[in-house]
């Protein structure tokens, strides 16, 4: 198999949790609301997944449950950034070591175990095409995952919903006169965002890496909450963002096995030039920046 | 300035008398902290670092106290931990990450009634021995297996980080592979994280792709790169603790550790109260680095190799890294006859010829 035909079966699969926490987050914010716990969200998302695929619980139950606990995470957090206005920056990190703590905690005992993930499935015909075939091989949360990306721009771009969620984030005073629950639509937005991020943790230790170790996140996160910014809030270039990422990864793994005379470090760190380099590039546009940016991002909103 | 210090140094042996007072009775148990650098699981570092206390625990039963500090990061949290270990009367400290060595090394020197065993370090002090293992007379061994059972004539390392205790054990394992086939390449993945599970299953399929056939997880704590590998059909082997039930079928061996004697003769000498500090690179000679749970698709030939190789390792009369030795820049490393000391060998900074990737710098 060339380099590049790796990368391409590759980079789905890689991009897949920073794509599912991203897309959560992009909703959060959308609405008007900064939740910086997705890596402690992610972590018990993943360890909880994990315990139910190893005690033979199945991929499903696994995903369901860590929905599940990424929504009872973001209700913690809707409680105290949206009901009591507490500083959302402050109680993010705090939900996200709380959620870090107890991943740890709970998974304690399951430290390097490993579970068997799930089958992958070819799309028939263009799986069969040179080089570029594996791209159509992959597991269903890939799919299901292309699929939401898909149905988030289109909810975005089309429907009354992504239109008033985007109304409470630009101006929730306004959004309130109108006539909507700016804190109930953020609160729905805060628990989509939790369960997506629930999801990307499951993805992670249950299918891309299927095994569980405290610390096995290890900043993804982070990165998820990085592209949401630099996608500056569109869903099509966080989808990007988050492909490039994936893609520069697993190049720079490959620019080792072929051997090239680069160091190791700056391939390392690769992913992250690139993609700050690329969405950098796009969003240089500052009126643009400003155009998509949330107006009401991160502010306290009582009526 | 003088009669500060004196004060000073007056202050520091009241509270350290205060403090020994508090914890060295005759009749209580001698304290052991074990300071460890992830959570103590089934496998991996930290557990090869628990289960060398079990030697202690055998022969002084309820005359030793072991205090386990799982997960302590590097820096000031650690200081501190180790400082309050040490304070609630522990009387040895195993530091047991390279990053622990300044503050284990404070405690060393603040108190002479601590013992400390610090990893990989080389730092040493009357009452402190930095302590490493000689993984790379197992990864020799390694190599002689994997080129055996490689068909592509390709051989991967999934690598932490480009540090001299690292490459060495790469450069072995490769001239262990030249000694079975002269042609023989390995590639390395230089990962740059001591942890981060799913960039090292990347790494490890971004080898396989690349042909490689047999790969060595090269300082993973977490059966990443064994359990991918074993989906994938090709042979794989780790350090530390066998993890040959996450990869049954393809499972080569395991370089493994077993801190057990050194552990034993440290914590016999320090009740002795002759505990003499000293840099410990202990090898298969000491019972420290021992090859265990052979692939039994290993050619039978190749085996026996093997076996022979390992008992003149242990008995001294052959060394790894005897010249003729050539950089992979096709310069001298070490003339034909010459042995590498062991002071050479923890300052390696250079691939042997046949690692086909470039070294870092």
């Amino acid at each position: 198999m060339s380099g590049l035909s790796f990368i391409l079966a590759g980079m789905l699969a890689a991009a897949t949790p920073f794509l599912l926490a991203a897309l959560g987050e992009l909703v959060v914010e959308r609405a008007g609301v900064l939740n910086l716990g997705i890596e402690g969200i992610m972590a018990l998302g993943a360890v909880l997944a994990f315990i139910v695929v190893y005690h033979g619980g199945g991929h499903v139950a696994a995903f369901g449950l860590a929905a599940l606990s990424g929504v009872v995470l973001a209700l913690v957090f809707g409680w105290l950034a949206l009901g009591l206005r507490a500083n959302q920056v402050a109680v993010g990190l705090a939900v996200g070591i709380l959620g870090q703590g107890l991943s740890s905690l709970i998974g304690n005992s399951y430290e390097s175990l490993t579970i068997t993930g799930i089958p992958k499935l070819a799309l028939p015909g263009l799986s069969a095409l040179p080089v570029v075939g594996g791209l159509f091989v992959q597991d269903a949360v890939v799919w299901l995952t292309l699929a939401a990306t898909a149905a988030i721009w289109a909810m975005f771009r089309f429907s009354r919903l992504g239109l008033i969620l985007r109304a409470v984030g630009e101006n929730p005073h306004a959004a309130r006169a109108i006539g909507y629950p700016v804190i109930r639509l953020r609160l729905w937005a805060v628990m989509f965002g939790g369960a997506m991020s629930g999801l990307a943790g499951a993805y992670a230790a249950t299918v891309y890496t299927p095994l569980w170790a405290d610390g096995m996140i290890a900043g993804r996160g982070w990165i998820a909450l990085a592209l949401v910014v630099f996608g500056t809030w569109l869903t099509g270039r966080i989808f990007f963002g988050a492909l490039l990422f994936g893609a520069v990864s697993l190049a720079s793994l490959v620019a080792q096995t072929e051997n090239w005379a680069v160091p190791s470090q700056l391939l390392s760190a690769l992913p992250y030039i690139v993609t700050i380099v690329v969405l950098g590039i796009i969003t240089s546009n500052k009126r643009l920046l400003k155009v998509n940016g949330v107006a009401s991002l991160g502010e306290p909103f009582g009526p | 300035m003088q009669r500060r210090a004196f004060l000073q140094t007056t202050a520091f042996a009241a509270i350290a008398s205060a403090i020994g007072a508090r914890g060295a009775s005759a009749a209580d148990p001698l304290g052991i902290a074990l300071v460890l650098p992830s959570p103590n699981g089934d496998v991996g570092w930290s557990h090869t670092l628990v289960a060398g206390l079990d030697p202690v625990i055998a022969a002084y039963g309820d005359a030793v106290k072991i205090t386990l500090l799982e997960n302590i990061a590097e820096g000031p949290d650690a200081d501190r931990i180790m400082t309050k270990a040490v304070a609630d009367g522990n009387k040895v400290l195993i530091a047991g990450s390279f990053g622990y060595q300044n503050g284990a090394m404070q405690i060393a020197k603040r108190d002479p009634s601590v013992t400390v065993l610090h990893a990989s370090g080389y730092m040493v002090a009357p009452n402190f021995s930095p302590f490493a293992a000689k993984y790379f007379q197992g990864t020799y061994l390694m190599g002689m297996a994997a080129a055996s059972l490689s068909k592509s004539g390709k051989l991967g390392s999934v690598s932490a980080f480009a540090i001299p205790e690292l490459i060495t054990s790469v450069n072995a394992f490769t001239l262990g592979a030249q000694a079975v086939n002269p042609d023989i390449e390995v590639s390395v993945v230089w990962v740059n994280t001591w942890f981060d599970p799913a960039k090292e299953q990347e790494a490890a399929k971004a080898l396989i792709s690349q042909g490689c056939d047999v790969i060595f997880s090269n300082a993973q704590d977490t059966p990443s790169v064994i359990a991918v590998c074993e989906e994938a059909g090709v042979h794989a082997f780790n350090l530390n603790s066998s993890m040959k039930s996450y990869a049954p079928k393809t499972y080569l061996g395991c370089v493994a550790t077993d801190w057990g004697p050194f552990f034993k003769a440290s914590v016999d000498a320090h009740m002795a109260g002759n505990f003499v500090g000293a840099n410990a690179f202990l090898g298969v000679a000491d019972k420290v680095v021992e090859v265990v749970d052979w692939s039994s698709d290993i050619p039978a030939d190749i085996m026996t190799r093997i076996t022979e190789t390992e008992a003149k390792i242990a008995d001294g009369s052959f060394n790894p890294f005897t010249g003729p030795i050539t950089k992979a820049d096709d310069s001298e490393a070490v003339a034909a006859g010459v042995g590498m000391t062991d002071a050479e060998i923890v300052a390696m900074d250079w691939h042997v010829k046949g690692v086909a990737t470039p070294l870092p710098q």
